[in-house]
């Protein structure tokens, strides 16, 4: 087991004027034994990162640790990694017992020590009947049970699954999603998880290192993601449906400074909290950012609970249920959002409603930089 | 307009109905019909029509005079009994082995072996497209040219092969290239030249369309380069090579055109090949019966080899859960 560090480390395909920066100066620390996934939309760069990591494309400049060992210049078989497939990538004339073992037949282990470890895993992945069946005659997730297992087998450093539930259906993303759990918290092993669902990052990960545009956006626990994205990115990636952004000018009335939405005449209350930092930060324009959960309907307990709400009022387009909640979208003059409501909600079109929400909610972007003012 | 059908599959004749599904054509019943017909009826004259011919004649004592007379008589298996009685032709199945080993097993060895060496060693496409077009080359010319051509390069006394081992010091005096056996050599030579590329493309282009994730996971799981030939490539193209192998091999059994450009069977018979004494009896000499029999023996043998073949690579394959 390894903790990984990556520093200022770079990619860049190609040469001269075509050449594809599909990395920028990636620092990232992941501790031994912790889950972290890499999070971002198609050609963030993730994928180019992950197989920096593996071996698989060499790195243009920086380097990767796995302890205090500088693996950047190694081939993939002297890193100690594992990696499980997006497309599985199992060896089709190979048993799925024979697709297990080769990694410990490639080490030259004794053909008894292959099969007890062979049947070891096939146990943990709950694949035993399988031992004798063909790839091809195997369903996508056993194909993919077959393919962590054989990436477990030889018990890695470093263990790293890319895109590995993109090609399951629902149903059997859900049991895998648990099986990993599971897994992770069997064996305590270092595990980097490639993805483009933020569903799959959050369920399964200590930590999510969000990507976009080759580089790095922000590190950090479903919460920190949540409530104190870095930047207007995160915040408009991680969150379904996704936070409503207002262009917003600071106005400042008996000293109560709050964020005036153009065109929709509305104004923002902000927390004390940001208040200071807006004021510190300086300038009139800002975007501001509210998620759909924290802008609910105005219930008569809002008023009694004795939390600091604030409320707008706005006229409802479109209410769309779906099962455990609603989703509203409303509009202000030009302006419209979304906003979370219970299920039972029955907003008729047109019908003016009246949004709560917490100012603490209110976030706070520089619209140059997209910054978190905070 | 009668014939067009809307709606009603039901007027279709029982056995021209669509069991899956209730969809009615919207074309004339007539165009299938006529769609399968015609190739039909091409098949039958070119192909059935002429093979009941042959199991006909291979009954009879049919010779050319005979033939146009129509005075020709049953005698059973008489036909057959002389062909494969024959010293000629047993020798000429002693060929047609080494020609199989040496010629089509061979060549798609060979094929196999550079294919794989071309994709594995060659990164550079340019490099690898110019070899492979000047490996298909020889493939693009008629069988006459390719014989005329190694016949003159073949020349014992002054033929440029003889030459070049002479000048390299490879050879002290000029090695007689259509001496009896030595001339079917002559000929495999010149059929590896003319048909290796054809082996080599196949592989070639199944190595293209492996999943390159198997080969990264090779690579992460430690395997060298030699275990991951051995134990995942050449596994994966198996039926690759075995199609380029089928190919080979059902050429080597119509092979007629470079033993009758390059030796004419000779000398003393020891180049020929069954095909060619086929060719030999029927078309030259006229024994029609006789050429029969010799056909129908050769189609024998090679229906049995690759029937054989076909129901082992079945069998593979239904292991492997692909058919």
């Amino acid at each position: 087991m390894a903790d990984v560090t990556l520093t200022n480390v770079n990619k860049i395909y190609g040469e001269g004027p075509s050449a594809v920066h599909a990395v920028q100066d990636l620092n990232l620390k992941i501790d031994d034994g912790e889950f972290v996934a890499l999070l971002g939309p198609s050609g963030c760069g993730k994928t180019s990162t992950l197989r920096m990591i593996v071996g698989l494309e060499s790195i243009s400049s920086g380097s990767v640790h796995f302890d205090d060992r500088n693996v950047s210049a190694l081939e993939p078989q002297d890193r100690n990694v594992a990696m499980a497939f997006e497309t599985y990538a199992l060896y089709p004339n190979f048993t799925v017992e024979q697709n297990l073992a080769f990694p410990l037949e490639v080490r030259g282990f004794s053909a008894d020590e292959q099969k007890k470890r062979a049947q070891n895993v096939a146990e943990l992945l709950r694949i035993t009947d399988l031992l004798d069946a063909y790839p091809p005659a195997l369903s996508g997730g056993q194909q993919q049970r077959v393919s962590l297992g054989r990436a477990l087998i030889r018990e890695p450093d470093v263990f790293i699954l890319d895109e590995v539930m993109s090609h399951l259906d629902a149903h059997l993303k859900f049991q895998m999603l648990f099986d990993l759990k599971r897994l992770h918290r069997e064996l305590g092993r270092t595990m980097i998880y490639v993805t483009h669902d933020q569903v799959e990052a959050l369920a399964l990960s200590d930590r999510v290192a969000v990507m976009s545009n080759a580089r790095l956006q922000q590190v950090g626990d479903r919460n920190t993601l949540y409530n104190a994205p870095a930047n207007v990115f995160v915040a408009d990636f991680i969150g379904e449906p996704p936070t409503n952004f207002f262009q917003a000018q600071a106005v400042e009335s008996d000293g109560d400074l709050r964020l005036a939405v153009d065109d929709a005449k509305f104004t923002l209350h902000l927390s004390e909290k940001t208040r200071a930092a807006v004021k510190a930060h300086g300038g009139a324009r800002f975007i501001a950012g509210i998620r759909p959960q924290n802008l609910t309907p105005a219930t008569a307990s809002d008023a009694t609970s004795g939390q600091t709400t604030a409320t707008l009022s706005a006229k409802v387009s479109i209410n769309e249920y779906l099962g455990e909640r609603s989703i509203l979208t409303a509009h202000r003059g030009p302006v419209s959002f979304r906003a979370l409501a219970p299920p039972e909600t029955r907003s008729a079109p047109d019908e003016i409603v009246e949004l709560a929400y917490d100012p603490a909610n209110v976030m706070v972007f520089d619209p140059e930089t997209e910054d978190l003012v905070h | 307009m009668s014939d067009i059908v809307r709606g009603d599959p039901d007027t279709y004749p029982a056995w021209f109905q669509n069991k899956k599904t209730t969809r009615p054509l919207i074309v004339s019943r007539w165009v299938p019909i006529f769609l399968v017909g015609v190739p039909v009826l091409v098949l039958l004259a070119i192909v059935i029509y002429p093979t009941i011919w042959m199991f006909y004649h291979s009954l009879r004592d049919t010779n050319i005079q005979g033939l146009f007379m129509g005075n020709h008589s049953y005698i059973g298996f008489e036909n057959y009994a002389t062909v494969l009685s024959s010293d000629r032709f047993q020798d000429s199945l002693v060929h047609l082995v080494q020609y199989l080993t040496f010629g089509a097993v061979f060549q798609v060895i060979l094929g196999t072996v550079l294919a794989l060496t071309l994709y594995e060693f060659v990164k550079s496409n340019a490099i690898r497209t110019t070899v492979l077009i000047l490996m298909v080359l020889p493939m693009m010319l008629p069988p006459s040219i390719v014989g005329t051509l190694w016949r003159f390069l073949l020349t014992p006394s002054n033929g440029a092969v003889n030459q070049a081992l002479l000048d390299l010091g490879l050879i002290s005096a000029h090695i007689e290239w259509f001496n009896a056996g030595v001339s079917l050599w002559s000929i495999i030579i010149a059929d590896t030249w003319n048909w290796t590329a054809l082996p080599l493309l196949i592989v070639y282009s199944g190595r293209v369309s492996l999943p390159p994730a198997v080969y990264e996971a090779a690579r992460v799981d430690g395997a060298s380069q030699w275990k991951v030939m051995r134990r995942v490539t050449l596994p994966m193209l198996k039926e690759v090579i075995a199609i380029a192998f089928i190919l080979r091999f059902t050429d080597a059994f119509k092979f007629v055109d470079l033993v009758y450009v390059m030796t004419s069977g000779g000398p003393a018979q020891s180049s020929e090949l069954p095909t060619y004494i086929a060719f030999q009896r029927g078309i030259r000499e006229f024994a029609i019966g006789e050429a029969a029999a010799y056909a129908i023996v050769i189609f024998a043998i090679s229906a049995i080899l690759i029937t054989l073949f076909l129901k082992y690579m079945k069998r593979v394959m239904k292991a492997q859960g692909f058919a």
